[in-house]
């Protein structure tokens, strides 16, 4: 079976671990559990016909205590950029990652989510830098690991970008 | 360097072995040829817990994370060189075999040779440390929870202004709209808001109002802003204050209203009302109550006042001459009661219609048997008068015999009772009253000369009420409301029409004939407000041309002194005098010829 490895990227507690465990083992805890170690989750997906393996790399969030080695990134073939919604700050981390992340392994595929939008009346991330996003070429889905919202969406929409992408390996190198 | 650690370490030395495990250790050793990596000596507990006890002592790096097997494939630069820096893994997370997680963490290490791979499980310094971590993040969540609650109620406090501002807008254009004069004053008694009719009515322009205090903005006189200023700081909640004068270019009388702001106890809301018509009224009123019972407030009546200030105060004999109906008994008590003899009796005689005898036993008294009828002595109204005053109405129909005793009062200032020959001496002032024109009655040889002169040192003329028509509204008002207040009548105004109607009326009967068509009208009124309807025939029926009042034909001798009044008033001019009494000059010529009056 193919093995696809997934980073998760976004700044602390936007919720990388909250979505992971909501897509494999489909809880989701109010409790904040700081990630420190790297945890790596599988779970097998279908698309069309074929099953993937997907090895989703929980990494900790980057911030002032603890920066994201780049050799944790190698090998993935995509990766997913996590904001918070309710901070704005978790856009910028967000920004500076994926440019980490897109100096460390090309043009893979990559998608990002705005979660927490169970709670969107306290969003302080607007329309207009979703815009700025999209206008930087950049999927902009929207989920709450806390409902299950936008969960399944987000990696069945990664998986399909990498799915699409294997047949020529050798392009993205 | 010729020393080789890993070939001094035995792999089956125990106290080695010990010590690894219990640094929570697994040791691995690659081998060569398989590549596979094989346990060395003791495995740790954690080893056993994950793998079973009956397991095989080669690593299956297909059943721990991915992230080790990155680890172990990745191009370590210490396997070539043996001086390069060793590069940990990195914690991360296993199954512990339990249920539960485990944190590891390895370390490859290449010499010579030989390639050796730790496993060390991470524990309480671990712990502490991620703990620490925990922590300071969580602070770092919290704390921007309460930066946007900040914000948030930052948001809120600006929109709740946003919309007080707008309700506030909306209660001044309504203010605007009902032209109310209003002010606010904050709690030092600056003027923190003012009503486009406040600024009006205060004489204040735009601009020079807002943020100064009420005492440099309101031009009040200082006994008003005494009292204004203690009408603010008094403590109950609505107050009222004034009237005020206000002395700008239009001078106005105002009333306030006080409320403190139910919001902002320190803030008070001051309503002005414009009490300058109310005033003038009530004033003209007060005037009139304060000249005794005279009621007027026209340059000719204000004259008439102060003529009678001015003989009140010595002791001559005074002329009032004025039409039937005009007050001068009202004169004539009013000079009595300005007087230095205002303690002392006033007594009122009608000489008209009297015989000589009468008149003369009346005026001076008789002694018993003086004449048929005189059972008892009696004392005169000059003697009743003692001290005081005498008012002789209508002196110009004192027989002759009675003029000369009067001339002999006057000038020796002593009586004698009819019947006796003693005279007695009295301190009496004589006031004498006429609606004829005695000149002319000394012309006709009806009066004497002689008294005449003796009484007229002083004279008063009073004006008809045709020649103080501005008069008439405030006399009806104040008849209205002595009346009403007798019958216990309720009315409370007259309509415009009525009053229209008491204004255009010729008034032949003067103040006296308005006293009784207003008598009439109050009778007759059924409402709250006097109709036209409710005034007397002769009133309603005339036209309303205030400008020429008709023709109200008056009867005999009465007639005649009118028509002479109006000449001496017009000082011989006919066509004024015409004017004066509203009617035609033709009509004036036909009745000066029909009643005998010669030109002069
Ligand atoms: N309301 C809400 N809270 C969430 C959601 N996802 C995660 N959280 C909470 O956010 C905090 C951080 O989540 P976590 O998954 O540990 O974030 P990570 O540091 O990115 O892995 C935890 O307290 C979660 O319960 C969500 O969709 N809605
Ligand atoms: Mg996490």
């Amino acid at each position: 079976m193919i093995q696809k490895k997934i980073c998760m990227l976004g700044g602390f507690a936007v919720g990388k671990t909250s979505l992971v465990r909501r897509f494999v083992t489909n809880v989701f805890s109010d409790q904040y559990h700081t990630t420190i170690g790297v945890t790596v989750e599988k779970k097998t997906v279908a698309i069309k016909d074929h099953e993937v393996m997907l090895m989703l790399w929980d990494l900790y969030g980057e911030d002032e205590f603890q920066k994201v080695r780049d050799s944790y990134l190698r090998g993935s073939s995509a990766y997913i950029v996590v904001m918070d919604g309710t901070r704005r700050g978790t856009l910028d981390t967000a920004l500076a990652l994926q440019q980490t992340a897109a100096r460390t392994l090309g043009s893979v595929p990559f998608v990002s989510i705005i979660n927490k939008a169970d709670l969107q009346t306290e969003w302080e991330i607007d329309e207009g830098a979703i815009e700025q996003l999209r206008a930087r070429g950049w999927t902009v889905l929207f989920g709450s690991a806390k409902l299950g919202q936008g969960v399944e969406e987000l990696f069945r929409n990664i998986t399909t970008q990498i799915m699409h992408g294997s047949p020529l390996p050798t392009e993205r190198l | 360097m010729s020393h080789r650690p890993f070939d001094s370490v035995p792999s089956d030395d125990p106290l080695f072995n010990r010590i690894l495990s219990t640094l929570d250790i697994a040791v691995f050793e690659r081998d060569e040829p398989s590549g596979g990596f094989r346990l060395q000596g003791l495995a740790p507990e954690w080893w056993c817990a994950r793998v079973g006890p009956e397991a095989s002592t080669v690593l299956d790096l297909e059943q721990w994370s991915p992230f080790l097997r990155d680890y172990v494939a990745a191009d370590h630069s210490v396997w070539a060189s043996e001086s390069g820096p060793v590069e940990k893994s990195g914690p991360w997370t296993e199954s512990d075999g339990q249920g539960g997680t485990m944190t590891l963490e390895a370390t490859v290490l290449s010499m010579e040779s030989r390639t050796v791979l730790l496993i060390e499980r991470l524990g309480a310094g671990f712990e502490q440390m991620r703990s620490i971590v925990q922590r300071a993040r969580e602070r770092m969540l919290a704390e921007d929870v309460t930066v946007k609650s900040h914000r948030k109620t930052e948001t809120r406090l600006i929109n709740q202004l946003e919309v007080s501002e707008r309700t506030k807008d909306d209660a001044l254009a309504l203010l605007q709209h009902l032209g109310l004069a209003a002010l606010v004053l904050d709690e030092r008694g600056c003027i923190t808001f003012a009503s486009d009719r406040a600024r009006q009515l205060l004489g204040a322009s735009t601009g020079e109002v807002i943020g100064r205090e009420w005492g440099e903005v309101i031009p009040f006189h200082q006994q008003d802003r005494t009292i204004f200023r203690e009408t603010i700081n008094a403590p109950s909640d609505s107050r009222t204050a004034g009237p005020f004068y206000i002395d700008s270019a239009q001078p106005t009388w105002v009333e306030v209203d006080i409320h403190r702001d139910p919001r902002h106890p320190g803030r008070q809301i001051v309503v002005v009302n414009d009490r300058t018509e109310l005033h003038t009224l009530r004033r003209a009123l007060s005037e009139q109550a304060s000249f005794h019972d005279l009621v007027g407030k026209s340059p000719a009546m204000l004259r008439v006042y102060q003529l009678v200030r001015d003989v009140a105060s010595v002791d001559t004999t005074v002329l009032i001459e004025g039409e039937t109906g005009t007050g001068k008994e009202l004169i004539a008590r009013a000079i009595h009661s300005t007087s230095g003899r205002r303690e002392r009796p006033f007594i009122a005689a009608n000489c008209a219609g009297l015989t000589d005898s009468i008149l003369t036993s009346q005026l001076f008294g008789h002694k018993r048997g003086a004449f048929t009828g005189a059972v008892n002595d009696q004392q005169g109204l000059f003697e009743a008068a003692e001290g005081g005053t005498l008012f002789l109405d209508e002196i110009g129909d004192v027989p002759q015999p009675v003029q000369t005793a009067l001339l002999r009062v006057l000038q020796e200032k002593e009586i004698t009772r009819l019947g006796e020959s003693r005279p007695r001496k009295v301190d009496v002032r004589v006031l004498a009253a006429t609606h004829h024109n005695l000149s002319e009655d000394v012309v006709r040889g009806s009066f004497r000369a002689d008294l005449l002169y003796r009484i007229r040192i002083a004279r008063i003329r009073l004006p008809t009420l045709r020649e103080r028509r501005e008069d008439i509204p405030l006399l009806a008002h104040s008849f209205l409301m002595t009346i009403c207040a007798a019958t216990g009548k309720t009315i409370d105004r007259l309509s415009p029409e009525t009053l229209h109607r008491l204004m255009s009326y010729v008034w032949p009967g003067n103040v006296r004939e308005l006293r009784s068509a207003i008598e009439f009208a109050v009778i007759s009124c059924k409402g709250t407000e006097v109709s036209p309807d409710d005034l007397p025939p002769e009133i309603v029926g005339t036209p309303a041309v205030p400008t020429l009042a008709p023709w109200i034909p008056l009867q005999g001798g009465d007639e005649k002194s009118r028509l002479l009044a109006a000449l001496s008033d017009a000082k011989g001019n006919r066509t004024e005098a015409a004017k004066r009494l509203g009617v035609s000059r033709a009509t004036f010529y036909r009745r000066l010829v029909e009643l005998d009056i010669p030109p002069r």
